[in-house]
């Protein structure tokens, strides 16, 4: 009988031990997939990283991770003081006076945006605050407001949240009244600031004005717009205190907010405003001759952990004011012409671009119904589609923000006959008038120390790699001494062949700019630099290629777009009379050219430079001139009309039908059957610094590594680059090190805990707005060897580490990510981060080139536009970072340009990047998140080295059902195998990666997998289950036979 | 009355294990036919184990329920017993199958930045979440019920 029973215990044992051994063996497949995942969660580290310090090529350059800290606290302190931007200064208010009483009104006062740690900040223990930085400067706070919004509003506390897979507690901050910081996606907009009115109703004591010492104190207002990933302003979406929709701008300063401002006026002597965000405000209420006109208005940018104290010492003087604007601040944003095609929407026959059984099944997904629709956002759900349905055109050319505004304001008083002064584009009279659509212009930023800035000397030298080169003498009228910020403009010659042929030149144009300390009363020099390539124009008509006008070129040094403007204008002999409306600050010099040159700049790295993007030209596809493009030749007839309202775009009726929907559905290229690839080929080469040397470094067409990647398998060639998000894996008969990525626009978010200590320190202190707006390069590049050091510390080498895209309207809810409306101040800006990063062997990738500049629709919309915006606007705004520091990393944009996903677009990826930029680094796609969106072939043929999705441990294709890819179910070893182009272009896109690797700090170290004590378990319970199982169906076997046996004898 | 009667606990805790099965099977349909994040996304290889696993469930139940006799008898209880063996292992490989194919979603959907979150966690998006957690654990308690269930005989009286 005890035989017997033991079968049903054997066979449940067994049963048992079988799913313990699929649990395990399955698991740990899927846990290895998501090994860094895990490793977040559990905080293990599966990879073990060594590295022979003796032989490092890079090395950080402090000794102790409270230096590297010091060092990145400094950076953050030093944006502060050098990218505060005092906007106005009136009744000497700034600096404030350390015998002055402060009184902090509006909620960001307590709180600066952004106030929790994350992507945008650190977090640190000893971050200051600006209430904290003010204290510390000696400045007294008013108690009874600060009691009030400390006390009685915001209530800081922390929320506590489980994490929903691990149990364990997280915290963040809360607050009981915060202003919004979800912008959403073009939606409704609450501006939550709490209104004067409410003050006395929230515990605000009814005697409070008594308590303010009128006389003797300042009053400051701070208030925040938000910012995010995935998040677009709206125009018009502005919601109130109350909850009531007012109809005006969400950027618009509110009527709750300008109640608060009043207040601070009623009690204060003085009142200053503080803008604590990265998109321009409408502020023409608080400025000049505004209804509610204060003493002092300054920019505070995005705060990270340190900022406030150097804005702390600029309010307070212990630093001169050298900051600028990095966009225009206009009076109504619908005076923007970029604003005029802002958002997109779908063609008229949008529909066609479904796949289904009326307009035919995509033959990549046989019988699959896809549809068109363009998903909200990025991450709006999972379920994949073309996200081809709409489109946006920018109209507005290169006429972006002060390029416009000082081009219009230029020809009302040179070109009388371009229509500059009509009422097109006019939002405050029937006639357009730059000083009632402007409030601040670009580079604009006082000084508290007065001082003259002019160009002492200008040599321009005209040939390829040629420079321009600008002595600008700074004079110190003060009796202080101080630093002080040197702008360089130029105005390009404007000739009949640009009128002809269309190319487009704004009248005043930002080339670089730099500090100088200059004692009291004393002068010096200070060198500007710029490539004399960036004073040419593109000609996407008859030239086709860069062209340098013959004529007048003014150079001029002045402290903002509108004196350099005013100063060639007085240089070409126009005054006040003939409607400047200032005289001119400074002179300009001129160079001449003395004839048209289209060959000096048509040849780039030996390349010849030729229209790449004709197909991003809406006017391509529909064959006729759709669209009329903004032209200074007649601003009253080219001013943007909306091209998604005004204009019914059918795709049905191009003649280019076909090609035009093929590329909207990722049709961009055919694999190909007849063409056999060769098979990877162990040739015994390896990865590893014996095999790399100074010939192999420095040149990445060597055969050493044409050799190496031709050992790669068929199916990892094309796996490793479609599944190269996340990390980079090893590759067979390779044996690269595994290369982690990490995000880090404001420096690396992997914190380092010092084991000693025990402390954790946070490296991503930096504020990209107030980098920007600190108009110093060199800044830049100090900020760049500090998070490359970081990125060593935290034995991290691949990050993307900050963000070139151009602030194209003032709406995009990334802005706060950006350096500037300008594509040549994030040019330099950008060169600066990534050559410190880079010379630390980091892998510093901006994001995202190019035009994702909106977060709605981003994730699909098809961006048209001429070449020339093409090339002068976003690309240039990149070219600084990639070609000129040699970058090594690049993220690829989200949107299409043109209908061409930008990751699957050749004319970006290989015509410019790799051609005529000689830029042998890793490019990448953004998050891959939508498979129909994404062509891995597309990606593949455009030059793309990895694709961002999320796993790791994936470089196959084989890993889906039935040997298909797990994404792709029509990418498998079989469908690629006959496209020996498709093969050998991935496996040339992995050199790139492998050469940018070698070249990196990645070369300092080897990885080692090691089992942490999560493989240790699921390998334990793999094994004994195995035990179990065996054990168990042989004692059921034994048990049945042996009751079967008894039973017989019985 | 008296078939029920008849019936063993292992009898029942199969019937369990089919009705889990396919009550798990209904709540994969469900969350991939309705609105939100998973909408349309399939997974075929946890199907053909959720499929395999409840038919090999009900051939157990059947086997169970036949009257046979001598060596038979004792041929398809030992197949009938192998099958109960397999039948959780197949439904655990249907949860991992599962598990493996939603954890990007989760990961979307529950730790996506806090700016982006208003976004990602819409009422759709939830519920479909919610559904697939519910399958996961569904099909968890399904391969559960029928590792119980193999612990105890499909016969009510003991043919051995």
């Amino acid at each position: 009988m005890r035989t017997k029973k033991m079968v049903p215990v054997m066979r449940g044992v067994s049963a048992c031990a079988a799913s313990l051994l699929v649990l395990s063996s399955f698991g740990a497949s899927v846990a290895n997939t998501y090994r860094k995942n895990l490793d977040d969660v559990f905080g293990t580290t599966s990879y073990v990283t060594s590295t022979d310090a003796d032989s490092a090529r890079f090395v950080s350059d402090y000794e102790t991770v409270e230096d590297m800290a010091a060092a990145a606290k400094d950076i953050s302190v030093r944006e502060g003081q050098e990218g505060t931007v005092i906007m106005k200064n009136d009744n000497n208010v700034l600096p404030l006076a350390d015998t002055n009483q402060v009184a902090l009104f509006g909620l960001a006062a307590y709180a600066p945006y952004p106030y929790n740690a994350g992507d945008f900040k650190g977090g640190n223990d000893d971050a200051v605050d600006l209430v904290q930085a003010l204290e510390d400067e000696g400045l007294t706070i008013n108690s009874t407001i600060k009691d009030f919004y400390v006390n009685d509003l915001l209530n800081k506390h922390e929320i506590v949240t489980q994490n929903q897979w691990t149990g364990a507690d997280e915290t963040s901050i809360g607050f009981d009244y915060i202003y919004n910081t979800t912008v959403g996606d073009m939606t409704d907009f609450a501006i939550t600031e709490v209104p004067a009115s409410e003050f006395e109703n929230l515990g605000l004591e009814s005697d409070w004005k008594t308590k303010v010492d009128k006389d003797n104190t300042v009053g400051i207002c701070v208030f925040a717009r938000a910012g995010g990933e995935s998040n677009t302003y709206g125009t018009d979406t502005a919601v109130n205190y109350a909850g009531e929709a007012t109809g005006e701008d969400p950027l618009k300063l509110s009527e709750d907010e300008l109640s608060v401002i009043d207040a601070a006026k009623e009690t204060c002597s003085k009142v200053i405003v503080l803008l604590n965000t990265g998109n321009a405000m409408m502020i023409s209420d608080i400025a000049e001759g505004g209804a509610h006109e204060v003493d002092g208005i300054a920019y505070i940018g995005c705060i990270n952990d340190y900022q406030c104290i150097g804005i702390a010492d600029v309010l307070t003087g212990k630093v001169n004011a050298t900051g600028a604007l990095t966009e225009t601040y206009v009076t109504d944003n619908r005076s923007i012409p970029a604003v005029q095609n802002f958002g997109g929407d779908y063609y008229a026959d949008a529909e066609t671009l479904a796949a289904n059984a009326e307009n035919g099944y995509d033959p990549r997904y046989p019988k699959t119904e896809i549809s068109n629709e363009s998903s909200a956002s990025s991450f709006g759900g999972g379920s994949p589609t073309y996200s081809a349905g709409e489109y946006i055109v920018e109209a507005e050319g290169i006429y972006v923000g002060y390029k416009y505004y000082e081009t219009r304001y230029f020809d009302s008083i040179v070109n009388p006959s371009y229509n500059a002064a009509s009422a097109v584009g006019a939002t405050q009279s029937d006639s357009w008038n730059y000083d009632s659509e402007v409030v601040y212009d670009f580079g604009h930023g006082l000084s508290y120390l007065d001082y003259e800035q002019n160009i002492k000397s200008i040599e321009v030298e005209d040939k390829v790699d040629g420079k321009v080169k600008a002595v600008i003498e700074v004079k110190n009228n003060s009796d202080q001494d101080g630093t002080f910020l040197a702008q360089l403009y130029v105005s390009q010659p404007y000739t009949d062949y640009d009128r002809k042929n269309d190319v487009e030149k704004s009248a005043v144009m930002f080339l670089n700019s730099a500090k100088v300390f200059v004692e009291a009363g004393q002068t010096a020099d200070v060198e500007v630099e710029v490539l004399t390539k960036y004073l040419s124009s593109y000609d996407y008509k008859n030239a086709k290629t860069y062209i340098l006008d013959d004529g007048d070129y003014y150079f001029t040094a002045a402290a903002g777009s509108h004196a350099a403007t005013n100063n060639v204008l007085a240089a070409k002999g126009k005054t006040t009379a003939d409607g400047m409306d200032a005289e001119a600050e400074g002179t300009a010099s001129v160079w001449n050219k003395s004839e048209f040159d289209s060959t000096t700049f048509s040849i780039e790295n030996d390349v010849p430079v030729t229209n790449v993007a004709d197909d991003a030209d809406l006017n391509y596809w529909t064959g006729e001139d759709t669209v009329t493009y903004l032209s200074r030749q007649d601003w009253e007839g080219t001013y943007p009309i909306n091209y998604n309202k005004d204009v019914e775009i059918t795709i049905a009726d191009s003649d280019k039908a076909e090609q035009w929907i093929k590329l909207l559905k990722g049709q961009v290229y055919d694999i190909a059957t007849d063409d056999p690839a060769t098979e990877g080929e162990d040739k015994g080469l390896r990865f590893d610094s014996e095999s790399i040397g100074y010939e192999q470094l420095e040149n990445v067409n060597d055969d050493y590594w044409n050799e190496l990647v031709s050992q790669i398998s068929i199916d990892e060639a094309i796996g490793a680059v479609i599944h190269g998000g996340s990390q980079s894996d090893t590759i067979t008969n390779v044996d690269n090190p595994i290369v982690l990525q990490n995000e880090g626009v404001c420096g690396i978010n992997v914190p380092y805990t010092d084991e000693e200590t025990g402390k954790t320190y946070h490296f991503n202190v930096s504020s990209q707005t107030l980098l920007g707006s600190s108009f110093n390069p060199d800044l830049a590049y100090e900020w760049g060897l500090v998070e490359g050091n970081s990125c060593l510390w935290v034995e991290r080498y691949q990050l993307w580490g900050t963000g070139l895209t151009l602030k194209r309207t003032p709406y995009n809810g990334r802005n706060y990510e950006y350096i500037s409306e300008d594509p040549m101040l994030t040019n330099k800006i950008g060169y600066g981060i990534v050559l410190g990063c880079t010379e630390k062997g980091i892998i510093n990738g901006p994001k995202h080139l190019g035009f994702n500049d909106q977060e709605h629709n981003r994730n699909g919309i098809s961006v048209y536009m001429t070449e020339q915006k093409f090339r002068e606007t976003d690309l240039r705004g990149f070219q600084g970072a990639l070609e000129e520091a040699k970058g090594l990393g690049i993220m690829i944009a989200f949107n299409r340009i043109g209908p061409t996903n930008a990751s699957a677009y050749e004319a970006l990826n290989t015509e410019i990047l790799r051609k005529e930029w000689a830029y042998t680094g890793i490019i990448s796609t953004d998050m891959m998140n939508n498979m129909y969106y994404f062509s891995p072939e597309g990606s593949i043929m455009a030059g793309i080295t990895e694709m961002a999705d999320f796993a790791t441990n994936d470089n196959h294709i084989n890993l889906g059902d039935g040997g298909v890819d797990g994404v792709w179910p029509y990418i498998s070893e079989k469908t690629v195998k006959n496209d020996s182009a498709l093969v050998e272009k991935a496996r040339e896109n992995l050199k790139y990666q492998l050469y940018t690797f070698a070249n990196s700090a990645i070369m300092n170290l080897s990885t080692e997998k090691v089992d942490v004590w999560w493989d240790v378990l699921l390998n334990t319970i793999k094994l004994v289950s195995t035990i179990v199982l065996v054990l168990g169906v042989a004692g059921y076997v034994t048990c049945s036979i042996v009751a079967i046996r008894r039973k017989e004898e019985m | 009355m008296s078939f029920i009667k008849k019936q063993s606990i292992g009898i029942w805790m199969e019937a369990a294990t089919l009705l889990l099965g396919i009550i798990s099977f209904i709540v994969y349909s469900v969350n991939i036919a309705g609105a939100g994040y998973f909408h349309g996304a399939r997974v075929d290889m946890a199907v053909r184990c959720g499929v395999i696993g409840l038919i090999l469930s009900a051939v157990s139940i059947v086997l169970a329920e036949i009257p046979l006799e001598g060596i038979a008898s004792k041929l398809v209880i030992m197949l009938s017993d192998c099958v109960r063996i397999a039948v959780p292992a197949l439904f655990i490989a249907a949860t991992l199958y599962i598990v493996s194919a939603r954890v990007e979603g989760f990961a979307f959907i529950y730790f996506s930045n806090e700016e982006v979150l208003q976004e990602v966690q819409t009422a759709a998006n939830l519920s479909s979440a919610h559904g697939a957690i519910a399958n996961i654990i569904i099909l968890g308690a399904t391969a559960l019920i029928g590792i119980i269930g193999a612990f105890f005989t499909t016969k009510k009286k003991n043919v051995l």
